[in-house]
């Protein structure tokens, strides 16, 4: 297991069995996995090309019977939908999938500052509302009426983060448009 | 002419070639519009707008030494003025990006309002071409964290040619009080207003199998009512139709590798 070690974290989870590792483009892929295989475990998330994280970036995702339940991300070491906003990156992200028994879990899953919304992962880490909306669908009823937004409010609040975000799609467009031969076009020198 | 307007988004999914035909649909009330689908990559405004089997598209327009006249690819329907682009793979590939800007000149010249829907990923020349030749562009957002990302980053790319921001379009949107303050503290970062926040519907989804623009199939939807809105908002700047056609003509484009 690289890249997150639960046991120092913040959120300690006991090692699970690894059932599938993957650098996927769409994070919507392993969710969807975990989501129709009922999945009760966790996933370790390390965008690859994060912006911002750096090579170290990790963070996890708990999931009960395929539902997400818990998120937490080591590098900013924030939890829930907090975790989530910190997480979510373009780009290539690998994503390990490990089982986990239910009772193994649940002190983990106790926690509710970590708790996320059934369906704020699909929402934040894919951007896909499809597959959100089956997600709240299968979660247990108490679960289905949770809040999603607030993640996309932690990111915006974030001023240092966005102006990061720009800063670095500045630099990339000018080095594009060197590339591109379109220089002679930009108005930022 | 008045004014040249990239629909641009950074991510796909988002809604933007329904957005942009929405836009152009609710501004042709007033203005003549005309709307290219500059997204040559991952064309999609045919089949939104029962073009599919249309003779002659953009692809044609781009072929080096192409003999086509753009009049030829221009559909009337809906009100608008469309310019489909075809989405064969080789015709794709032998395309000239750069005759993009030749045929957007020609066609700025007889219209008051051109709409380009652009390219989500701005991964290439010709994906981000379109942000260089508009005068502004609308960011077609969803309120969600990949999206807002994308979205700051295309903004960026845009503003690096002088092209600013002309406003915001909230799409698929699912929990309205939510968006509200997301949209408000988003403000601070895109210029421009957040012209409307459009409600996620099935009506979107049944226009695009119908092969209708979503203000043809479902006109009183609270989605196509919300995009009208969102037309009333935007601020068209006025330019002057020579101008902006010698300005498209001026630009240095290099020749593609």
């Amino acid at each position: 297991m690289s890249g997150f070690d639960a046991a120092d974290a913040a959120l300690h989870v006991p090692q699970g069995t690894l059932v599938r590792s993957r650098v996927v483009d769409d994070v919507a892929d392993p969710l969807d996995r975990a989501l129709d295989q009922k999945l009760t475990g966790y996933a370790v998330l390390e965008p690859g090309s994060s912006l911002l994280l750096g090579d170290e970036a990790a963070g996890l995702l708990t999931f009960e019977d395929g539902i997400p339940v818990v998120a937490y991300c080591e590098t900013t070491d924030e939890g829930g939908v907090d975790a989530l906003a910190a997480l979510a990156a373009p780009g290539p992200c690998s994503v390990d999938l490990y089982e986990l028994s239910a009772e193994a879990l649940d002190p983990v899953h106790q926690s509710p500052s970590f708790q996320v919304p059934p369906d704020a992962p699909a929402r934040e880490l894919a951007a896909d509302p499809t597959l959100a909306e089956r997600t709240r669908e299968r979660a247990p009823e108490e679960r289905q009426a949770e809040e999603s937004a607030s993640a996309v409010e932690a990111f915006l609040e974030d001023e240092e983060r966005i102006a990061e975000i720009q800063e670095e799609a500045r630099t990339e467009a000018k080095s594009r448009a060197a590339e591109w031969g379109l220089d002679d076009q930009l108005e930022v020198q | 002419m008045v004014e040249a307007l990239a629909v641009a988004s950074g991510k796909g999914g988002v809604g933007k070639t329904t957005s942009t035909l929405a836009l152009g649909m609710a501004l042709a009330d007033e203005y003549d519009v005309t709307v290219v689908d500059a997204d040559t990559g991952l064309a999609n405004l045919c089949f939104h707008t029962g073009l599919a089997a249309a003779d002659t598209t953009l692809q044609d327009l781009l072929l080096e030494d192409s003999d086509v006249a753009v009049d030829d690819a221009v559909y009337e329907r809906f009100g608008l003025s469309l310019v489909p682009c075809g989405t064969s793979l080789d015709a794709f590939r032998e395309a000239d990006p750069t005759r993009l800007r030749e045929v957007v000149a020609t066609l700025a010249d007889g219209t008051d309002v051109l709409l380009l829907d652009s390219p989500a990923a701005i991964g290439s020349q010709s994906a981000v071409l379109p942000l260089v030749l508009a005068d502004r562009t609308v960011v077609v957002l969803q309120p969600t964290v990949p999206s807002l990302s994308d979205g700051l980053k295309v903004q960026e790319y845009a503003r690096s040619y002088g092209t600013e921001t002309a406003g915001v379009l909230f799409n698929r949107v699912r929990d309205d009080e939510a968006v509200d303050r997301v949209a408000e503290q988003a403000e601070r970062y895109f210029g421009g207003p957040t012209l409307a926040k459009i409600p996620e519907s099935d009506a979107a989804r049944a226009a695009r199998r119908a092969g209708k623009p979503l203000l043809a199939h479902a006109p009183d939807s609270p989605a196509a009512t919300a995009y009208r809105r969102a037309a009333e908002r935007l601020e068209l700047q006025e330019g002057d139709s020579g101008q902006v056609a010698d300005r498209f003509r001026s630009a240095v484009i290099p020749e593609s590798p």
